[in-house]
């Protein structure tokens, strides 16, 4: 039988050692066992973690706060990264406009100017419109035009039949799913010059399977991404996904590669999530 | 600290058919288990909850044989008993709880003592795993601790409103990606110290 759920002040009450022993039982077998009861526990827990870093807490529950929750250096740790987010969202709402400076350079302008003020920051915002959107078109289509060719290249690399051959200076690599913690080191390519093609692994550990996979592999630190679609899925002896990316296409640094089951409607399913670092 | 833990093979295979029937959705059970084990532990005010994880697997491993075929109910229950019985046993034998009379309240907020490189590395990394989750979530996280104290339960209440959901609703959608946000930042940040 399902047990009853738990009120917000009841939860808060268990997260600082409030509550009698059989209450406590409760709560943490149905944290234990339900997965809703579970993330309301953890949002509890959250929003305990915001009042005290917003040093809302009453004495008592701060003193029981610092005891359970600011011991250890990882529990400080915790709370550093609890309290960087919320800095940064209060930075982000209450960061002034930086158009001070701008507004002086353009007063400058308009005061040395022969033409009438009332003409001068239409014509000078039209020109740099224009020479903004050229410039930027410019850049955009050569950055297309090569990421374009970079996904080609990829997709026809993982093609079913590219994937069936095994092509000469190939290294194979598994990864592990960067979900399953504490399990392996984070794998290492090491890039050389005999090779010319590594095949990552990718252990799809999730309990649906689907017809189509899709993985997109980004470097940690840039913003550029690449996609490649109608992956699939083999089974021998353990589920995964090849992924072949041409050696010189990596860099040294880390790497992220998302996998994502493809659902029959097109849509992106579940995720996986794989790291690995590139050295020369 | 966690240990490296001696489950033989076979055993390890019938606690994750206890789990569950398919294996792969046994492996997720048992890892979360397993976190959520040590997060009981660290309530619990235990010194080594991870040590005391692998310690209740361990204890499970080696009964599982004769207490599998007769459980009923959730085995998760089983584990948890296990649990309480080392939370139990712990007590006995050393002082877990950090007594309230011990804590130094005349110090300031924790996280404010912190120095100056562990601030900029977690900066650091903060502001490149916002770039990983993309601007929807990115825009929602923002949002939900733009305020604080008293204005931050209105603020959030439209905000919900906003999205068509409930306050709890959105608790829980924040909740997740702030966890994945948070564990994005604890491997940027381990992969810090590792360069170190």
């Amino acid at each position: 039988m399902k047990e009853e759920t738990v009120s917000d002040a009841l939860l808060r009450a268990f997260l600082l050692g409030k509550v009698d022993d059989d209450e406590r039982q409760r709560i943490e077998r149905l944290f234990l066992t339900d997965s809703q009861e579970r993330e309301r526990v953890l949002s509890a827990e959250q929003d305990l973690i915001e009042d005290y870093l917003e040093d809302s807490l009453t004495t008592e529950d701060k003193q029981r706060f610092i005891a359970l929750y600011a011991q250890t250096p990882e529990q400080r740790r915790k709370l550093g990264i609890t309290k960087s987010i919320k800095d940064w969202a209060i930075r982000e709402v209450t960061s002034p406009e930086a158009s001070g400076a701008e507004v002086s350079v353009w007063a400058r302008l308009r005061a040395k100017s022969w033409v009438k003020p009332v003409f001068v920051i239409p014509i000078a915002v039209a020109a740099m419109i224009a020479i903004v959107i050229a410039l930027v078109w410019l850049n955009n289509r050569e950055q297309n035009r090569r990421h374009l060719a970079i996904e080609q290249e990829l997709a026809q690399l993982n093609t079913p039949s590219s994937l069936r051959e095994i092509p000469p200076q190939m290294v194979s690599k598994d990864l592990s799913p960067a979900a399953v913690r504490g399990a392996e080191k984070e794998t290492e390519v090491r890039k050389a010059d005999d090779v010319r093609i590594f095949e990552l692994r990718l252990p799809w550990v999730q309990r649906d399977r689907y017809s189509s996979y899709q993985a997109q592999i980004k470097r940690l630190g840039e913003d550029e991404s690449y996609t490649i679609r109608s992956l699939q899925g083999e089974d021998d002896g353990r589920y995964a996904v090849r992924l072949r990316i041409p050696a010189r296409l990596l860099n040294r640094g880390q790497y992220l590669i998302r996998l994502s089951g493809i659902n029959a409607d097109g849509t992106s399913g579940p995720l996986e999530e794989y790291l690995f670092t590139v050295n020369d | 600290m966690a240990r490296d833990s001696a489950i033989q093979p076979e055993r390890f295979e019938q606690i994750l058919a206890w789990l569950n029937p398919d294996r792969e959705r046994a492996a997720e059970v048992y890892v979360q288990l397993r976190n959520d084990l040590t997060k009981i532990f660290i309530w619990r005010s235990c010194s080594d909850p991870e040590g005391m994880t692998d310690e209740v697997f361990d204890r499970v491993e080696k009964k599982v044989d004769a207490v599998r075929p007769t459980y009923k109910g959730d085995p998760r229950h089983y584990f948890h008993g296990v649990a309480n019985i080392l939370i139990k046993e712990n007590l006995k034998k050393i002082k877990t709880h950090v007594s309230l009379d011990d804590i130094d309240l005349s110090n300031q907020q924790i996280t404010e003592t912190e120095n100056e490189a562990e601030a900029i590395a977690r900066e650091e990394c903060l502001q490149s795993c916002l770039q990983e989750i993309g601007s929807d979530k990115r825009e929602l996280i923002q949002a939900y601790y733009a305020e604080q104290k008293q204005a931050k339960i209105d603020h959030r209440i439209s905000l919900a409103k906003k999205f068509g959901i409930t306050l709890p609703a959105l608790r829980v959608r924040v909740f997740r990606i702030r966890e994945s946000l948070e564990e994005c930042i604890e491997r940027c940040l381990k992969r810090k110290a590792q360069r170190q």
